[in-house]
């Protein structure tokens, strides 16, 4: 309500790229919803590659919180991923 | 008596977040700042009920 | 050049449902077809057909991408396919 009406051109470009943007985010915050629970292969960094049952992340994607994390050097029950740490995260349907 | 009083109301942390979802999507800001709260929501919990470390201890992409 | 995280949601959303192949900084390569990125992190989701014919679903970090190249274009049955495995519940009401 508060767009400036004089520039209507520049206020449909917002609309549609506030659209746009709401869809990935919203197919996005599908994607983490339909990993919870699921077993999960993380790809790191240093060609480190380890498995856990997903839980949840923060809405900034900083951190991935996981469950029986299958690391080199044992299973940890509860941890957290840095994201930056992590390349990509796999599961399947 | 509280400072926070003094402030005006786009002060407020809740509304800025509001206002800047708004901004980025539009029509669309209260369900994605629902499915967020949500998520966000049980990430925390998650954390406070188990405690757990990061793992590894150190940053690997330093 | 522009960064892969600094582009914008139309560029992004002109990826969706299309065959990619993304780069990451360690030259490693993920072929899949793009469900969405994320506008907050530029994280990618590919979801790709495994060899067991499950299908396989991807999330690389957008920290990690540097490149997404289109390798063949997605159709209204691929994105109809897409959705009916990832949004079920949507999937009848989508016709609107």
């Amino acid at each position: 309500t508060t767009l400036p009406s004089s520039s209507s051109s520049s206020g449909s470009a917002d609309e549609e790229e506030q659209r746009l943007r709401a869809e990935l985010r919203e197919r996005f915050l599908r994607t983490l919803l339909l990993m919870t629970g699921k077993r999960v292969r993380f790809d790191m960094h240093e060609h480190v590659r380890v498995h856990a049952r997903f839980g949840a992340s923060d809405i900034d994607v900083l951190n991935l919180q996981v469950c029986d994390l299958e690391t080199p050097l044992g299973v940890q029950r509860e941890a957290l991923l840095r994201s930056q740490d992590v390349i990509a995260c796999s599961f399947e349907v | 008596v509280s400072w926070r009083s003094s402030l005006p109301p786009s002060e407020r942390p809740g509304e800025r977040r509001t206002a800047e979802m708004k901004k980025l999507y539009g029509k669309d800001a209260a369900k994605i700042q629902g499915m967020e709260a949500a998520m966000q929501l049980t990430f925390d919990r998650n954390c406070d009920k188990k405690q757990p470390k990061y793992w590894p201890v150190i940053p690997l992409n330093l | 050049m522009l960064q892969w995280r600094d582009r914008s949601p139309q560029h992004w959303h002109e990826l969706v449902n299309h065959e990619v192949c993304v780069t990451n900084r360690d030259q490693q390569r993920f072929e899949g077809r793009v469900f969405t990125v994320d506008p907050v992190s530029a994280s990618v989701v590919l979801l790709s057909v495994q060899e067991s014919e499950r299908l396989s679903v991807r999330v690389i970090l957008g920290h990690a991408v540097t490149d997404v190249q289109i390798l063949r274009r997605g159709t209204e049955e691929t994105e109809r396919q897409m959705k009916s495995v990832l949004l079920p519940d949507r999937a009848q009401s989508l016709s609107a």
